[in-house]
């Protein structure tokens, strides 16, 4: 910018000070043949008024006059012309130039300026004799002035045409250097780092600027791709670890389950036998560990992948919502309106969520009433829940939370992410914390797969 | 009579459980086991039993998917769900597709033989772990207003608050007291409970639930 008007204003200033300068000399040159032809006109007319000359004027031709009279070696050309405008007399050469410029109504008594066929400049003057003849006198500003002129002329001339080509230089430099480099840094430090790509080439730009803009351009390339990597290995990390508890659950259902089930039925028979009190009593301590390694079992299930998420969403947080408030000793009011099937992507999510929601709620928020209202809005499926605990200051930055070790809303939005949706997070210091998500449903008609215990045909049957 | 049953489940051990289970009673008979939904069915149809014990978890076809199957081709085979979860909305959708009872697979010999016996007479049995809310003894429910049954059947069939006020009516708030109410009455938590505590104290009926 500074760089810019540095050039720019000298040079607007060369080209004023020309400007002017061209104009002052102009007039001082006026000025100069104008009193110059002024007193040619002057000393040839008192010349003229003196009784020698008018006499041998009126005994002789008026042509053989003017050897006496007007040879001058001066430059310039003077004639002398009667009232009605004849020629009298002329020095030599007069005769051929002063007709070409010669004008009916020269003022008298001072100097004009003319222009002559050829483009010259004239200064001509006419004055009066006391026989009421007029001495006419003028000079071409080449012939007076000489080489003066031509590179006085020339000087400014070559001055504005540097302030000119300067000014150029100025506007090119701005148009291919400047305003694309603003563009640049404009574009650059507004960019999402990891996130945003700048524009590839910028065809005005010079050179240089282009190359600096590529190398840019792929430095944000590979950028966002190590974004990517890390989500997608985030995401990866989330569904890895969501297979491996599914496939441990059910292999926990499959496996040890079954076998304790089965010895818990062994006992249960034996139990019916007739067996001495010690035995019986045995057999009863057996019974509870049998019992309470099913139970326990049981929880693992639940804890890992509750086998019920088959059921459908909403009858999974059902079942969900009314085991947390059970444990946790604390209400929770599950709202939901004609859902539609969703897939187990979307109903994995929002199961999730709403566990870790209503976790967070009560182990930090000390939450007792918990909201959970599920929605169908303008083609979405829209999740909020919201508790009445404390609340904490949340700034917005989900990334920031996930660095101080926060890890519970960042997995929240690691979920949204993975189904499509969008997670909005409200919360502030003692008004409690309201989580919206909302997921894009797929269009209707496409029917959930696996979902078999969806019980939503029964009634039509 | 003789109570003609099957057992479909797909643990070997836990199958061979309850064939001890059963053996030895002379009202109950067991004329078929499977280890799949699919071979089930197959045996559902031609053996024609008066029971038939479900696991809901079974390779191929489950167990909820079966006993709608067999509700919807009208078989009179009244469904005994047999399962490890206690999660009261499979005893929800097992209700609802069709199933008379639903027992945990740790129920003792009698448990079982009980359960057969009352939903071999159209009965309904709920198992005690899972409607395990009422614990005290001599508790005995006080009766539902027309209006608080109405809403405890809306909102069993999964309809909202908001749902169950603009279909009777009345205010949201309105239905939110006669919830509390009717939890009040049952000694139930949550609708769920309420619904299924309902059934087992015969407020409402298995019928009244599949509309």
């Amino acid at each position: 910018m500074i760089l810019t008007l540095l050039v720019l204003i000298p040079s607007i200033a060369i080209l004023i000070v020309t400007g002017w300068g061209v104009v002052e000399h102009e007039r001082a040159m006026k000025n100069v043949t104008e009193s110059y032809v002024l007193d040619l006109a002057q000393s040839v007319a008192s010349r003229v008024d003196r009784p020698r000359f008018i006499h041998r004027a009126l005994m002789m031709p008026p042509r053989s006059l003017d050897s006496l009279v007007l040879d001058m070696s001066m430059p310039g050309w003077v004639a002398l012309v009667d009232e009605d405008g004849n020629l009298l007399a002329a020095s030599s050469k007069a005769q051929d130039v002063l007709p070409q410029i010669w004008q009916v109504g020269v003022p008298v008594g001072r100097a004009t300026l003319l222009k002559g066929p050829l483009g010259d400049t004239y200064t001509i003057a006419a004055i009066p004799t006391s026989q009421g003849w007029y001495v006419i006198a003028a000079v071409a500003w080449s012939q007076l002035l000489g080489p003066m002129v031509r590179f006085s002329h020339l000087w400014p001339a070559a001055v504005g045409l540097l302030a000119i080509v300067g000014m150029c230089a100025v506007w090119a430099f701005w148009r291919w250097l400047i305003m694309p480099l603003l563009s640049l840094e404009a574009e650059v430090s507004s960019l999402k780092w990891g996130i945003d790509l700048p524009k590839p080439d910028d065809p005005i730009a010079v050179w240089e600027l282009r190359r600096l803009r590529k190398v840019l351009y792929q430095l944000a390339e590979t950028a966002k791709e190590r974004e990517e990597l890390t989500q997608r290995y985030v995401s990866d990390l989330v569904q890895v670890q969501e297979e491996e508890r599914t496939k441990l659950a059910r292999e926990i259902h499959d496996g040890p389950l079954q076998d304790v089930t089965a010895l818990l039925q062994r006992i249960l028979l034996l139990k019916q036998e007739s067996w001495s009190e010690r035995a019986k009593k045995y057999i009863e301590i057996a019974e509870e560990s049998a019992t309470a390694a099913v139970r326990e079992l049981r929880g693992l299930c639940d804890t890992l992948s509750p086998p019920w998420l088959d059921l459908g969403l909403l009858q999974a947080l059902t079942e969900l919502t009314e085991r947390l408030a059970r444990i946790y000793g604390i209400k929770v009011y599950l709202e939901a309106s004609e859902i539609p099937d969703v897939n187990e992507d979307i109903t994995l999510a929002f199961f999730r969520i709403v566990q870790e929601a209503i976790n967070n709620a009560v182990k930090h928020g000390g939450a007792k009433n918990v909201w959970v209202r599920l929605a169908c809005e303008k083609g979405y499926l829209v999740l909020q829940i919201e508790d009445d605990g404390s609340g904490f200051d949340f700034e917005g930055d989900i990334e920031s939370l996930r660095i101080k070790g926060h890890r519970g809303i960042a997995n929240m939005a690691e979920r949204m992410r993975m189904v499509n949706g969008q997670i909005d997070i409200k919360s502030s210091s003692n008004r409690g914390t309201i989580i919206l998500c909302k997921v894009l449903l797929p269009l209707s008609g496409e029917k959930s797969p696996g979902n078999a215990f969806d019980v939503g045909d029964v009634g039509k049957s | 009579m003789v109570i003609r049953v099957i057992l479909a489940d797909d643990h070997p051990l836990t199958r061979e459980g309850f064939k001890s289970y059963l053996e030895g009673r002379e009202n109950i008979k067991l004329v078929g086991e499977a280890s799949d939904g699919e071979s089930a069915w197959e045996l559902i149809k031609e053996q024609m039993p008066d029971v038939a014990l479900i696991d809901i978890r079974m390779p191929g076809i489950d167990g909820v998917t079966l006993v709608r199957r067999i509700r919807q081709e009208g078989l009179q085979v009244a469904c005994l769900m047999l399962t490890s979860y206690d999660a009261q909305q499979y005893v929800l959708a097992s209700l609802r597709a069709g199933a008379k009872g639903y027992i945990l697979k740790t129920a003792s010999p009698d448990e079982l033989l009980r359960a057969i016996e009352i939903v071999a007479s159209q009965g309904v049995y709920l198992d005690k772990e899972v409607a395990k809310a009422v614990e005290e003894p001599g508790f005995s429910p006080e009766g539902l207003s027309p209006r608080e049954r109405e809403v405890l059947l809306l909102a069993g069939r999964g309809e909202s608050s908001k749902e169950i006020a603009s279909k009777l009516y009345i205010s949201e708030r309105t239905v939110q007291t006669h919830l509390a109410s009717i939890y009040d009455k049952l000694g139930a938590r949550n609708k769920t409970e309420a619904l299924l505590l309902a059934l087992k104290y015969g407020v409402v009926t298995l019928e009244e639930l599949l509309e």
